[in-house]
This record gives C-alpha cells, structure tokens and sequence, in this order.
C-alpha cells in the first residue's frame, strides 16, 4: 500500500497545487528515513486553498485536533492548524498545516506553488527550505539536516551540514567565503575537536531560538485552548467545528503573537 | 560520519514499490506507540502542555504519556 501521506498530496493538489508535503514525510520521499507517523504540509495561503484542504479532510472523516483554525487570519501568523482521521485499516492519520513555515521566506513559499514545481508529480518542498524547517528545538532533526546536507551541491552543503567531517572535508574548498563558524574554524586550520565543539554551539543556538519562538504561541494560545477543551472541538463534524472553533478563536486567539507581543 | 543507521539509508536502494511496503509496515508497527506518542511534533503547540482528563496513571508513563489528548482521551 502506498504512503497514504503522498496519496493525500496528490489528492489536495488534483484541482491545482495547493500543498506541498513537508517535514518528516518530506525526509522519507527523499528516502533518508521512516522517521514520522503525521503528516505535515505547507499550504497555500489563499481561501482556496484553505477550503479545499477542509473539503478533502471533510471526505476522509478527519475532525479537528486543538489547534489553530484552518484560517487565513491565524495561519498568516505562523500558527498552525491539525486533523485526525482513521484510514480504512483504522491507523491513525495526523494531518498538520502552516502557510508561514519557521524559517522559510515568503517568496520560497510562493514559489513552491509556481512553475516549474507545478510539472512535478508530486510537491515536496524543497531541500534548503526543509532543512531550515528541521532547525528545530528537537535534537533528532540534526542528523537529518546532515544528510538532507548530502543532497546538496559541495557549496551549500558546506553552509548546512552538521557533520563535522564533512565541514572538514569540504572547509577549504567550498568554504571561502562561508561566515559560518564550524566552517571557519575547518579552515583556520582548527581541529577536528574544534569544529565539533563549533557545529555543538550552532545547534544549541538554534534549538534555544526555536524554543524561544514556540514559547510566544505557547503562552499566547494557553487561554484558547482550554476554551476549544471545553468546546470539545473534535466531537463535532468538520463543517461545524470549524464555524467553532473560528469564533472561539477569534475571541481567545492573538493573530499573530510574535507581533503583538502576546 | 554516518549519522543515520544503514536500515535508513539503505531506502535509497529501494524501487518506489519496496518504499510504500516498507513504510507500510513500519507505519502498522508504529501505530502500537500512538497511545504514548506527544499530542504534537509539528507546528507551534509542541510546547503545549494540553490539560490531561484523568484516565491513565500519571506515575512510571513515558514523557507525553500522562498527558490525553483533550478531545480523545484513552480508552481503556
């Protein structure tokens, strides 16, 4: 049986690219690993898009998980919105979106559901954009960001990588005009030891500043969630939860925290 | 430096048909985890401590184990 996550890719993009396949499912259509259960995607941040994906979660029975309203006011803030569904051998399907993914820049976004992605078979984001995604608080992404690294040509590699032999191994050639401290230490002639400890201080800076994002929807959505607890949001059948859940929301739930300082 | 074992890497070697029967299964096996699994690992509730209706012990779970999800607590 197929990867149900690429066939419902394919099937929110039937009547045009609306959603591209992120994140974990993303590490496995580059065939790096078998490493996440949901399904994560970046939308498109039109109303259309956002009534089409409710109408193929519609279709498979999916009901609303606590999150974000699928709602271009609070997607546009960098909030995200989740489902859940069984598929037809009863295993639980997780469907997650955003439209502002971390890290990633509007125009990259805007570009994934332009040509030539459009002649693809199926849209996936981008290598330099998913890495950027997997710059997470998790300790697991970065061996990933080291081998989703590998994909890339010795240029960009060398600006991505985690692992310190290739840092190493690329440092001198490709990295001249790098500003990335594990590269620079590489070509100071530094040791082994030295970039390590560099690549260590470079993801420990980046865990503590997705950390540090996540506590500002973490503290701003607190409220808001316990009134979709109450609501019992996921009891009720998609069309209806989410005329709710868009007006407790719009109630309870700041646009964009990162700008209201929520 | 492998960062990944060779059971990952060795999906490069696979045909699109090998690919789907092995994330098949690893995707049945998984589902054995998904009473201990964390309400989130994407988007920007991860940090979300989600209140927990009282239907597991709380004491000797895994981390994210005490924790229902709100709208589907456990079932026993």
């Amino acid at each position: 049986m197929r990867n149900i996550y690429f066939d419902l890719t394919q099937e929110l993009n039937t009547e045009g690219p609306i959603a591209a396949l992120a994140s974990g499912q993303a590490v496995v259509f580059y065939r790096l690993a078998l490493m996440s259960k949901d399904g994560d995607w970046i939308l498109q941040e039109t109303p259309e898009a956002c009534r089409r994906a409710l109408t193929v979660l519609e279709k498979h029975g999916a009901h609303y998980r606590s999150g974000a309203p699928l709602d271009l006011r609070w997607l546009g803030g960098g909030w995200s919105s989740h489902f859940e569904f069984s598929d037809p051998q009863g295993r639980r399907i997780r469907c997650d979106f955003v439209t502002r993914p971390p890290r990633v820049r509007p125009e990259e976004v805007a570009a994934l559901f332009s040509p030539p992605h459009l002649l693809e078979p199926m849209l996936v984001v981008g290598l330099e954009p998913l890495i950027r995604m997997k710059r997470t608080q998790r300790a697991k992404d970065y061996p990933i960001i080291g081998e989703l690294s590998r994909l890339l040509s010795p240029e960009r590699e060398v600006e991505l990588t985690t692992d310190p032999d290739r840092v190493l191994a690329l440092a001198t050639v490709y990295g001249k005009n790098s500003e990335r401290m594990p590269v620079r230490a590489a070509r100071a002639g530094g040791s082994r030891e030295d970039v390590v400890v560099a690549l260590a201080r470079e993801a420990d800076r980046l865990q503590q500043e997705d950390r540090a994002r996540l506590d500002r929807y973490r503290l701003a959505s607190e409220p808001y969630l316990r009134e979709l607890q109450a609501a019992k949001i996921g009891d009720l059948a998609l069309p209806l939860a989410h005329e709710r859940i868009c007006e407790i929301a719009e109630r309870w739930l700041p646009f964009n925290p990162l700008e209201t300082g929520a | 430096m492998e960062l990944l074992s060779e059971d990952d890497l060795n999906l490069k070697e696979m045909t699109g048909e090998e690919l789907d029967r092995a994330w098949d299964l690893w995707f049945d096996l998984a589902q054995a985890t998904n009473e201990f699994d964390p309400p989130y690992t994407h988007g920007v509730f991860v940090l979300c401590e989600l209140d927990s209706a009282p239907t597991a012990p709380t004491q000797e779970s895994p981390p994210g184990a005490a924790t229902a999800h709100p709208e589907h607590p456990r079932r026993e």
